[in-house]
């Protein structure tokens, strides 16, 4: 009963309550949008962290991740890796040869770390297959008589595998692609000019371009003019089991990219075969065991029985090999409740003053009630639904508007060009597709909520302070 | 001056619904304000970071060293272009250094490192190197003997938290173990015969003495007076290799430097790279560090460097570490943007309400003769007069904060701190003190509250006395 007379209440000054609850939907639409958008980051960063680069479990030698020595092996790898796959949640392993090493073609050389894997097991349990970038090979899956290598973009520009020239295959893409003649033309002193970094080419481009010119069409100029060095070999050189350098060419197979540059930059792929051959190593010895489990919500649970069936080797989940990572996704939740408790308090302050205007407007109407027998209790708890009405009305239609936008850029994602530099420095996609867990919508709600509650008590108290016989006289 | 009267008299006639938007202003104008200070403030502690121990505002450079910053990029440090150089009078000193790679060995362990060959005298002037060497070090002797010491049990329990750690200045050893000020007398002269570490800073006179960074002495397990062996690959293409002893550690802000630095006289790194009479940079000291006159100064510098040289700033030098600013900058005013945005409607609504409210009141006004204009001139000066409220009140409140967290900044400890440092951070995280953000702020505030004024006036222009009344 009370709650219709609120609902009611809430509906007798249309525009009134609709400014407040314009003004709440907009705002609880804004901070959800904007909590998906940086949720996003973070997600993307574990899938990919996860996915691509540690899976959920490993196991190492303990001396091996400080001292990254050949001989610090897992001893007995098939007793420990049958113990790993007796656990129940673990869906796949394998295992991998880790030697560090340098990278380097005739034009420059870099550190890396040469992970040799078991190919087809890999395939099952990384994503990284399918990010070779078309065009530049495959995941080991072309035949050769030569040594094969897979390496990251990053790495390939470092060592002037990847290159920009504007051939007339990419001149000829350019003009399908509607790029005005104009421009084109403009771009007639480098045609056929190599370029061995991005930036030499940005400076190329920026004196010959207008800055206009830059913003509409340089990436594309870009994509047409990357260009890879077919069959490009290079040297890795490292330690084999004795401590004896040796190394030997390799055939780059293909060439990944994700958006971590230093995953990119650092880590080449090598069939764990070919790395046996060239340092000695024992058929079935290894550095590292990766377990892959059904899903990541067992991570934490399952960490701690596998420690305990593998005592005598290093056993560290994804969060305990990257803390940070953890840690940035646990603070997320935190992060979301502070930002939308701003938001919420700082539109509590429009509720507030609109009940205190409901209320004042009404002192006739409340003392008439209070004087034919209402009680206090029930007045307190109309205001207070009228109040909890407004703000949850906006809520979900901030929230709606905001579940809708998230579903409809999801598909193609929010692309921060500019800002790729930076973030992929340090491993996070500039491409946001936003997401956000149910969970939020409830905790939002549950703010919502409370935001009309509280915003409600004051102007509740003005109407119980009411003395019914001076209410009734007021005009 | 009557208008002022009327409209101050106006809007405190309903104090609630003044004090109502002005808090809701003031709300606004204080989070935007905090969170934008430490943002900023953020920010600019990196930069200053990474600028007063390393990079400099200015350096001069091979013009492609910035793009393959190897030491085949580098330049003859002729002294007749350093003189010339000198003679800008915002210049103070011309630093050249002496920068490449190398392996260093000690026993089994081995690190890749950055080699620094600097100019003792002149380094120390520009990044005031001696200031960093490591003065005290809670080693597990000196852990142990201070445990027995009659210390504050607080510091003895921080004690295993900062096991090994190594300080350079007693001020972050303070806050580290829990030490107050007025237990310092007390508490330091213990500290200090207890975990002294003793080094040298480097000198001429011992060509063969460097600095290393206290992370690298942790990883290789070195200690002043051992030996270090350095390989790497020289200038065209010679070998280098040499045998040094580590005559200091230093303790740098940015761990990720720490980990892998050794600091030699500017000679000794020439011999070991058979670079004589070369500089990878030349780093410049200014006098006057603010933007305008250290883009000045590289604009006038930019006409004495002739190729292959090249000025370059520190925002140019540092274009990732900017980049990456810039990213998360953007973000912090998205949040900024929707906070105002939510205000705004308030605002709005406060507005439409009170002139909803007021319509009899305006009605009779221009009944009994006050012109329109005179009515919406009292009108505007009391939005503004709310909205300076509500800024000025702002701006009030946040000061305190923002200066103490400027002064006393905020220090992360245990993971968070180490997050920090392994994103090459100093886990502290300080407010700028008042700046043209202060400005903004308050001119965003304007912008809306002008909105609402114009909106006002427009519906004060059209009142119909007749009808107005009738309400």
């Amino acid at each position: 009963m009370i709650i219709q007379i609120a609902w009611k209440n809430v509906w007798r000054n249309k525009t009134r309550s609709l400014i407040v609850i314009l003004s709440v939907a907009v705002g609880v639409f804004a901070g959800v949008f904007a909590m998906a958008a940086m949720n996003s980051s973070v997600v993307q960063r574990i899938d990919a962290a996860v996915n691509e680069e540690l899976s959920h479990i490993q196991v190492n030698n303990r001396e091996f991740r400080s001292s990254s020595d050949i001989r610090d092996l897992i001893q007995g790898f098939n007793e420990v890796d049958s113990l790993m796959r007796s656990l129940p949640g673990v869906n796949s392993t394998t295992g991998r040869i880790i030697i560090r090493g340098i990278a380097s073609t005739s034009a420059k050389s870099a550190g890396v770390e040469i992970n040799g894997i078991d190919v087809e097991k890999e395939k099952e349990m990384f994503s990284l297959h399918k990010k070779v970038i078309p065009g530049t090979g495959s995941y080991f899956e072309s035949e050769t008589k030569f040594n094969s290598v897979l390496i990251g973009e990053k790495l390939a520009k470092e060592l002037n595998i990847i290159r920009y020239i504007l051939t007339p295959e990419a001149v000829a893409h350019l003009d399908s692609l509607k790029i005005p003649s104009v421009v084109l033309s403009k771009l007639d002193p480098v045609y056929g000019e190599r370029f061995t970094s991005d930036k030499k080419f940005n400076r190329e481009l920026e004196k010959l371009l207008t800055p206009n010119e830059i913003k509409k069409y340089s990436i594309q100029i870009k994509e047409a003019a990357w260009s890879y060095r077919e069959g490009a070999k290079l040297i890795l050189t490292f330690l084999d089991k004795d401590n004896n350098q040796t190394g030997a060419g390799f055939r780059v197979c293909g060439i990944f990219r994700t958006n971590n540059d230093m995953f990119e930059g650092m880590s080449v792929f090598v069939p764990a075969g070919e790395l046996r051959a060239l340092t000695g190593m024992e058929e079935g010895t290894w550095h590292r065991l990766i377990a892959r489990l059904d899903n990541n919500d067992l991570t934490d649970e399952l960490t701690e029985p596998a420690r305990k069936a593998i005592p005598s080797y290093e056993v560290l989940n994804w969060k305990e090999i990257q803390p940070d990572l953890a840690m940035i996704a646990d603070f997320m939740g935190q992060i979301y409740g502070i930002f939308m408790a701003i938001i919420l308090a700082a539109l509590a302050f429009g509720i507030v003053n609109t009940m205190l205007m409901a209320v004042l407007e009404r002192t006739k109407e409340l003392g008439m009630l209070t004087a034919i027998g209402m009680n206090r209790k029930k007045i307190f708890s109309m205001i207070m639904f009228e109040s909890i009405f407004l703000s949850i009305v906006g809520g979900f239609a901030g929230m709606g508007i905001a579940g809708a936008v998230i579903a409809l850029t999801a598909k193609n994602g929010i692309n921060l060009m500019k800002y790729s530099e930076g973030m992929e420095a340090f491993g996070y996609s500039a491409h946001l597709f936003p997401t956000i867990d149910a969970q939020f919508f409830i905790t939002t709600t549950i703010l919502i909520v409370l935001t009309g509650i509280l915003s409600s008590v004051y102007p509740a108290r003005k109407a119980l302070k009411l003395n019914p016989i001076e209410a009734i006289r007021t005009e | 001056m009557k208008d002022f009267q009327l409209a101050w008299r106006n809007i405190w006639r309903n104090k609630r619904r003044t004090l109502i938007t002005a808090a809701s202003i003031f709300f606004a104008v204080f989070f935007a304000l905090v969170m934008r200070s430490f943002q900023l403030g953020t920010y600019d502690s990196m930069y200053q970071n990474v600028i007063e121990s390393y990079t400099g505002y200015i350096q001069i450079q091979h013009q492609d060293y910035i793009e393959e910053p190897i030491l085949d990029n580098c330049f003859v440090a002729d002294p007749e272009m350093i003189k010339k150089v000198e003679s800008d009078p915002n210049v103070a000193d011309v630093v050249p250094r002496l920068e490449s790679y190398a392996l260093a060995a000690s026993g089994s362990r081995t690190q890749g490192v950055m080699v620094l060959g600097v100019d003792p005298e002149k380094e120390e002037k520009l990044s005031g190197m001696k200031e960093r060497l490591v003065k005290f070090k809670l080693t597990d002797t000196a852990i142990g003997s201070l445990k027995l010491s009659d210390i504050p049990d607080r510091t003895k329990r921080l004690l295993d938290l900062f096991r090994n750690e190594a300080y350079s200045s007693t001020g972050r050893m303070m806050l580290d173990l829990g030490i107050s000020t007025e237990d310092s007398a007390d508490v330091l002269p213990v500290l200090r015969r207890y975990a002294s570490f003793t080094n040298e800073y480097l000198s001429g006179s011992v060509p063969e003495g460097v600095l290393i960074g206290s992370g690298l002495s942790a990883f290789l397990k070195i200690n002043v007076g051992d030996t270090l062996v350095l390989m790497g690959q020289g200038y065209h293409a010679t070998s280098a290799a040499g045998n040094f002893i580590v005559a200091g550690i230093i303790k740098l802000p940015t761990p990720d430097i720490d980990k892998r630095i050794v600091y030699m006289p500017l000679e000794t790194a020439r011999d070991l790279y058979a670079a004589h009479g070369l500089a990878t940079s030349a780093v410049l000291s200014m006098r006057d560090i603010n933007d305008k006159a250290i883009n000045a100064t590289a604009n006038r510098l930019r006409s004495l460097v002739s190729l292959p040289l090249a000025v370059r700033t520190w925002q140019e030098i540092n274009a990732l570490l900017l980049n990456q600013m810039e990213a998360d900058n953007r973000s912090g005013m998205i949040m900024i943007g929707i906070l105002y945005l939510v205000i705004a409607f308030g605002v709005f609504g406060t507005v439409l309400m009170m002139m909803a409210e007021r319509r009899r009141e305006f009605g009779m006004l221009v009944s009994i003769g006050m012109q329109k204009r005179k009515l919406a001139k009292v009108v505007t000066i009391e939005m503004l007069l709310m909205g300076l409220l509500g800024v000025i009140s702002g701006i009030i409140a946040s000061l305190p904060l923002v200066i103490y967290g400027h002064v006393r900044p905020l220090r992360f400890t245990g993971e968070f701190a180490r997050m920090y440092e392994d994103y090459g951070m100093e886990p502290i995280m300080p407010t700028l003190l008042p700046d043209t953000y202060y400005l903004w702020q308050t001119v965003v505030v304007m912008i809306i509250i002008s909105i609402a004024i114009i909106f006002s006036i427009r519906k004060i222009f059209r009142i119909n006395v007749i009808n107005s009344l009738k309400a």
